[in-house]
């Protein structure tokens, strides 16, 4: 797999071109954005990592057009610690994934192999959803990405939950699933409508990153996260 | 009354009453001799004359009796006539002698006891066609006038009488007349003397007081009196009035200024700030108020003839122009220093802002220097310029992580991939190790770099100033908000002037200032940016330009920071400077960082001036003062 990092930063540049040629990735690298920008669309690799914050052309727009030039492409953005706001406009941008700088290797390991998988199923834009008993809980099971495509196989599944009468629900999402910003405002959308009729929910297989949008976006006020799925059902269960 | 010499009496012998005496009296004298040469002349020659005409009268009356007696040839009634006529009335004493001579000079009579002198025959001739001769002879050592006149019998001349008058009894006549005149004369000079010397007293005695009383005033005693007797309306008397009257107001002044200096006194002395009294020359103390001895630790015995060195060092360095004892009109003037560092006893150190102005002491030239602590507005202002700088720290922090977060990504990078290496027990290329460990050594190394620029930007600064490279601060604000002006797409641009003078400042406290004119820059042209593309201009055409540069000229050393940005309107130029002012939103800055700014560059006598055309940028420039 081809990596392309854009980092204005060349000591950067160079560390995560040697840490990620260890795990056997071919890396491209551009120091700005619109040599960036100039690099994917000679090369087309398959990922791009790209830092927000650059002089000139900013990560945003990097995604922005990159994104434009093929909507398939992974753009993983890395943004400074904290800076939610900038995450969840990439997000809004269809952005794969985020990872915060300082840049730790599980989150760059789990962003890669999250993508990598994402690539090698071709899992565009389709989800599929089923759905389990689990004793008074029902856990819904989401594949694919969610974004504001997801909206029907969403709306559908809440409404034969709503029709169940079962007022615990467990989503469970794909480790390898991202969740872009449309995905997040569907997502909040219907668990506040369940909450408001009296719905528990809880919800697992997110990354961290993700853990910590759905916190600053308000998610979190109307679902529980939960590391594992036992843990999720058992939990409310008890409720 | 200092300056004014008063005579004392006696001390002059020519006072003006002996003047007055001496005058009049050489007056009367020369009047008195003026009379005496000319009575004399007319006195004496008249009574001669008058004497003479006696002996001609006589001459003639024995002439006319004597004619036919002459004829007759009657020696015998000749002689009677002549010795009759020595004795009739007083005669006796002026008529020496009388003899009668013939035409052919024959002695017919004479008065002499003794033989005839044959030499008198010749010695008094009448010359012809003369009625009469007069001449001074000498008859037997006794000189006589001797008065000739001829006896007529019808028109013929029988002969000649002679009558000697006698030049002693004339002379004795002149001499008592001389005496009686001399008598007279002595007599007005002595009523004259007396009279002068009774005006003249009369005239000096109120002169006399006047001295007096000037001696009295002089010895600082103002409570006389005069007293002239009832003598009123004189020129005298009116100048003693006048001299009254300004005694009058002299001890009225006399009061107002004892009054006057009591109260600078009372001022001097309960006064809230130290006050020095400085000799101009040593600067040495030479009288200081109780609060200066509180303030500064001294008691007053110590402290007099101390140094003003001692206490403030820097006013003694800058005094001396102002008060230099070769220019003596400068020595009229004050100073004011503010903010000047002076040390107490022990020597601790405080701020003061000293006044100073020439003034004179004990009629000596002296500085009177007056310090106000300001210890308490410093340690204020000091607290406000912290709190300022602390708020800037905040409202970088956001990019102050982003600046440390660079470092540490970079070496959190290297560190992972070595880990990753060995965790897989393989071995890493050597290449790589030598450049990933570098990296991590060069990146702490930037790291550590940003957070003492940081520590330095939040200490706080030290009393005592530095000599300085204006340029200095720039490397310290630029290591900060650099990247930041990077990525806000804003050029820096450089023209810093190579080898400029140093100035002084604290490094510390001139970053401030940069730093606060660098953001402002920066935000004016953000502001530019939104307006902008609010207004639906293109903005990759926006001119994003920040330019610093440092210059020296007439012995002051600038910075400039200009800016691309949204500009200031002509309006506000004015205003800028001020506390509180703000061109920002409401909530968006205190307006505090630019009057901070101001105080701080005049601190250091500097000058901080702003040009602006709107819509097109603005630029600072500060300018201090070189040292050498």
């Amino acid at each position: 797999m081809r990596i392309l990092l854009i980092d204005d930063e060349r000591p950067t540049l160079d560390m995560m071109q040697l840490f990620l040629e260890a795990y056997g990735y071919e890396i491209l690298t551009a120091e700005n954005g619109e040599e960036g920008v100039a690099m994917y669309q000679r090369e087309r690799p398959e990922v791009v990592i790209t830092d927000i914050k650059m002089p000139g052309m900013d990560g945003i727009e990097v995604l922005t057009r990159i994104k434009a030039l093929d909507p398939v492409t992974e753009v993983v953005v890395v943004t400074g610690h904290g800076d939610m706001d900038l995450a969840i406009q990439a997000l809004n941008l269809n952005a794969a994934d985020f990872i915060n700088k300082p840049v730790q290797k599980d989150a760059l390991e789990a962003a890669l192999r999250r993508a990598q998988e994402r690539i090698s199923r071709h899992l565009g834009a389709e989800n599929r959803v089923s759905m389990e008993d689990r004793g008074p809980v029902t856990v819904l099971e989401i594949q694919g990405n969610i974004t504001s495509r997801s909206e029907t196989v969403l709306q559908d599944a809440y409404n034969s939950l709503i029709a169940s009468e079962k007022q615990r629900v467990v989503l469970k999402l794909q480790e390898t699933a991202t969740i872009n910003g449309a995905g997040i405002a569907l997502l909040t959308q219907l668990l506040m409508e369940g909450a408001r009729k009296g719905m528990k929910a809880g919800i697992t297989g997110i990354s961290d990153n993700f853990r910590r949008v759905f916190e600053v976006v308000g998610v979190t006020r109307f679902a529980t996260l939960y590391e594992g799925e036992e843990e999720a059902v058992e939990a409310l269960s008890r409720l | 009354m200092p300056g004014v010499h008063l005579p004392l009496v006696g001390e002059v012998r020519f006072n003006l009453k002996n003047k007055i005496l001496f005058s009049s009296l050489a007056v009367v004298m020369l009047v008195s001799v003026g009379i005496a040469l000319v009575a004399r002349y007319i006195l004496i020659s008249s009574l001669t004359r008058e004497l003479e005409y006696r002996g001609l009268g006589i001459a003639h009356s024995i002439a006319d009796r004597a004619a036919g007696l002459i004829l007759t040839q009657d020696q015998a009634q000749l002689v009677s006539l002549a010795f009759e006529a020595t004795t009739v009335g007083e005669r006796k004493d002026l008529v020496a002698h009388i003899y009668i001579l013939d035409t052919e000079l024959h002695v017919l009579a004479s008065t002499f006891i003794k033989p005839f002198d044959d030499e008198l025959r010749t010695a008094n001739i009448i010359p012809p066609g003369q009625s009469h001769s007069i001449k001074l002879l000498n008859t037997f050592d006794e000189p006589t006038y001797d008065v000739a006149v001829p006896v007529k019998e019808g028109i013929y001349s029988v002969g000649s009488v002679h009558v000697g008058l006698s030049k002693e009894h004339i002379d004795q006549i002149v001499g008592k007349l001389r005496m009686a005149f001399l008598g007279f004369i002595a007599g007005i000079f002595l009523i004259m003397t007396f009279i002068s010397e009774r005006l003249s007293r009369h005239i000096t005695r109120p002169i006399h007081q006047l001295i007096r009383l000037s001696q009295e005033i002089s010895r600082d005693n103002l409570d006389v009196r005069m007293e002239f007797g009832g003598r009123v309306g004189d020129e005298v008397i009116q100048l003693a009035n006048a001299f009254e009257d300004m005694v009058k107001h002299i001890k009225e002044y006399r009061t107002e200024l004892r009054r006057s200096q009591q109260k600078y006194r009372s001022l001097f002395h309960s006064g809230p700030d130290p006050i020095f009294v400085l000799d101009c020359e040593t600067l040495s103390v030479l009288d200081a108020n109780p609060i200066a001895l509180e303030t500064y630790g001294y008691n007053k015995i110590e402290l007099l003839g101390v140094s003003f060195q001692d206490l403030s060092p820097e006013f003694v360095d800058a005094c001396h122009p102002t008060f230099s004892m070769e220019d003596k009109d400068s020595q009229a003037g004050c100073m004011f220093l503010p903010k000047v560092i002076n040390y107490k006893r022990g020597g601790e150190a405080f701020y003061v802002n000293i006044h100073a102005c020439a003034t004179t002491y004990e009629e000596k030239p002296a500085i009177i220097v007056s310090t106000n602590d300001i210890q308490d507005m410093i340690e204020k202002d000091a607290q406000l310029i912290q709190a300022s700088k602390m708020k800037s720290l905040g409202e970088m922090s956001a990019g102050m992580a982003h600046e440390i977060n660079q470092p540490l990504n970079a070496i959190k990078l290297g560190s992972e991939y070595l880990h990753l290496i060995a965790a897989r027990e393989g071995d890493i290329p050597r290449d790589s190790l030598k450049k990933v460990t570098a990296e991590i050594s060069r990146q702490v190394d930037r790291a550590s770099e940003i957070i003492t620029t940081l520590r330095e930007f939040g200490r706080k600064a030290d009393l005592t100033k530095e000599k300085m490279e204006i340029t200095k601060p720039i490397k310290g604000v630029f290591n900060i908000l650099g990247q930041q002006l990077a990525l806000s797409n804003i050029e820096v641009v450089f023209h810093l002037a190579p080898e400029l003078p140093r100035i002084l400042a604290h490094n510390n406290r001139l970053e401030q200032v940069l730093f606060n004119l660098v953001t402002n820059a920066r935000d004016a042209i953000l502001a530019k940016e939104t307006a902008w593309i609010k207004e639906g201009k293109d903005v990759e055409q926006l001119e994003r330009v920040l330019r610093i540069t440092s210059f020296a000229r007439n012995g002051r050393v600038g910075l400039q920071v200009s800016d691309t940005g949204t500009g200031i309107p002509q309006s506000v130029l004015d205003k800028i400077f001020e506390p509180f002012y703000t061109t920002k939103e409401t909530g968006k800055g205190m307006g505090l960082g630019l009057a901070i700014s101001y105080g701080i560059v005049k601190d250091y006598q500097g000058d901080i001036t702003v040009e602006s055309v709107p819509g097109e940028g603005a630029t600072f420039t500060m300018t201090f003062p070189a040292v050498p």
